[in-house]
């Protein structure tokens, strides 16, 4: 019974990651309809970031972590500026900054690739190894810190998209860019911003996840798979949606690692099989856009 | 007629190199080939139906892994083979495509990511079945009519392939199923509104487009008489992306292009820059992008010089 706790606890842990990648793509899918496939190697990056500050430098965890979301802020910044802004302003079809971001995408891998060579680098844990053991609970700090932190950014978030005049803004620049732009919303403000806050999150999520896994070259990809399920999974339409589809997928890959006999490494075809299960069953998500159920 | 013997004499010009080159050369202008072939449908799915699709690779992988096991381990004939490695493909790309171009936006891109990282997990994890991470080899083609098809012969093959390619992708794009892809792309609604079934429509050109990878992946299969989890892996998803991109999306010619343009560059670069190709790649899509949507071929359209 401990055990499966346990196992829940992490499963949550890891669906946290997965939801705070699906909040990335979110924050920018909102105000701009772009789908911005390099949340993940955003994240690439930032773990690379993460490796510099926290195991070359050895700086302090807290004065780390943030020295490299402020720093992921700057190159969501600069990523809008080089491979979004210009393509907007032109009225090109939304495909074009797609698939300069997809470009973005590799840019970032190889360049990292360039910088620190195939091998997986370290990030140091930051509270040790230690786990906590009370009755039935069981779990390791790092597991409740990731659950922590993650919860308090769900609640931002949230406070910030549903309650303050910024994050309508966000919702009335997704629904008419000409018409918000009408009403004195800024737009290039709110875009550059919306990229910004999405790379710091990705950001976010690669400092938790790292000290598990080791900061790669290739972890991108993966991470803006399942990020993406997620956001499947829960919903476009809320931002919870994107913290239980997390949690969901998390949930359902580690149940298959323990209890189906395959091999492990095919857990990883689970997000594609939730993704194919809830586009025929529920393209919506599960949870609805409100107002826009019935 | 005319197009008869032109394309009578691609092939025997096309073919004809073949049978000048020396080992090393053969086997550039072989894989120069697939890449091409591979560009052309990939091409047709992104650059004529607008799709955004990393699977491509993945079918050219299914493909060749399935004529391998049919032919040596299931002991079936080569024709049958083909035909059921040809239906997987189909099959497979129709549970991929049906459920993923249900709505709008960009399911497809997603869900073909994910099958693409899967497939590579799966030959690795196949056990006897895909030979794990070291793959399937020493095999060799049956011959075919009592004619062994080895060395330059081989490389007609892969011809005639190419030209087949190219052949029923411009027929495709000239008839009324390629002209409906095109307004798809540019304009669901619109279409639709002209009575277009959009979904049927994207999935039968992603279907279509799998199945001819998947045709190309079983002629790739015999040119190394090796196939391993590491050929098929993602980054060659996103090179096919950028070989259309960079030559030109919706033109056949661009493709071509854009194949050669991007396969033969690295053996440029490599002194230059090592392997570090893909970051030159993904800096010269970007700059295409953003600078010439048409790519190579728009470019060339555009040309200032052009006597008006």
């Amino acid at each position: 019974m401990q055990d499966l706790i346990e196992l829940l606890i992490s499963a949550t842990a890891g669906g946290c990651i997965y939801a705070l990648f699906a909040l990335s793509y979110l924050v920018v899918l909102r105000p701009t309809g772009v789908i911005n496939f390099a949340v993940g190697d955003w994240g690439t990056v930032a773990a690379f970031g993460g490796f510099l500050a926290l195991s070359e430098a050895a700086l302090p965890w807290p004065i780390g972590m943030a020295f490299v979301i402020i720093a992921a802020f700057g190159l969501g910044w600069l990523t809008e500026r080089i491979a979004v802004r210009p393509l907007v302003e032109r009225g090109a079809p939304v495909l074009a900054p797609i698939l300069a971001l997809l470009g973005m995408l590799v840019i970032f891998r190889e360049a990292v690739s360039v910088a620190f060579g195939p091998d997986p680098r370290p990030i140091p844990q930051p509270f040790g190894y230690g786990r906590i053991e009370f009755g039935l609970l069981a779990a390791s700090y790092q597991s409740i810190f990731i659950i922590g932190i993650t919860a308090s950014v769900f609640v931002g978030a949230w406070y910030f998209f549903e309650r303050t005049l910024a994050g309508r803004s966000f919702e009335a620049v997704a629904l008419d860019r000409r018409a918000a732009a009408l009403m004195g919303i800024n737009l290039r403000r709110v875009t550059s911003f919306a990229f910004g806050a999405g790379a710091s999150i990705a950001a976010l999520a690669a400092l938790l996840l790292t000290p598990n896994t080791s900061a790669h070259y290739l972890m991108g990809i993966p991470l803006a798979i399942q990020g993406f399920t997620a956001l499947v999974i829960g919903g476009v339409g809320r931002t919870e949606g994107a913290l239980v589809g997390g949690i969901i997928l998390a949930l359902a890959e580690q149940l298959t690692m323990r209890y189906v006999p395959i091999a492990p490494g095919l857990v990883q075809g689970v997000p594609l099989l939730l993704l194919i299960i809830f586009l025929l069953v529920r393209p919506t998500g599960l949870l609805a856009a409100r107002g826009a159920s019935a | 007629m005319k197009s008869l013997l032109q394309a009578a004499l691609v092939i025997a010009i096309l073919s004809a190199i073949g049978f000048l080159l020396g080992p090393y050369h053969t086997d550039i202008y072989r894989k120069l080939l697939l890449w091409i072939a591979l560009a052309l449908s990939y091409n047709f799915l992104f650059g004529v139906a607008g799709q955004v699709a990393f699977s491509h690779f993945t079918f050219y992988g299914v493909g060749a892994y399935a004529i391998v096991i049919l032919v040596t381990q299931a002991g079936l004939p080569l024709p049958l083979a083909a035909t059921a490695g040809i239906v997987l493909c189909v099959l497979l790309a129709l549970a991929v495509a049906i459920p993923a171009t249900r709505l709008d936006g960009f399911y497809l891109a997603l869900a073909t990511l994910a099958l693409a990282q899967l497939f590579i997990v799966f030959l690795n994890e196949g056990g006897e079945l895909t030979g794990g991470s070291g793959g399937l080899t020493s095999y060799r083609l049956p011959d075919v009519g009592g004619i062994t098809l080895s060395g330059p012969r081989y490389t007609v093959v892969i011809v005639l392939l190419v030209t087949f390619t190219w052949i029923l992708l411009a027929r495709i794009d000239q008839s009324w199923f390629g002209r409906a892809c095109r307004a798809v792309r540019d304009n669901p609604q619109a279409a639709a509104a002209m009575g277009i079934d959009v979904a049927r429509t994207r999935v039968i050109a992603y279907a279509l487009t799998s199945a001819l990878a998947g045709l190309a992946g079983m002629v790739y299969a015999f040119v190394d008489n090796t196939v391993s989890p590491p050929i098929f892996g993602l980054e060659n998803a996103f090179l096919l992306l950028f070989m259309v991109i960079i030559g030109g999306s919706g033109s056949q010619i661009g493709s071509v292009i854009g194949a050669t343009v991007l396969y033969l560059l690295p053996f440029v670069l490599s002194p230059l820059i090592g392997h570090h190709h893909a970051l030159v790649f993904g800096v010269v899509m970007l700059l295409v992008i953003l600078a010439q949507p048409r790519g190579l071929t728009g470019l060339w359209a555009a040309r200032p010089w052009r006597s008006r």
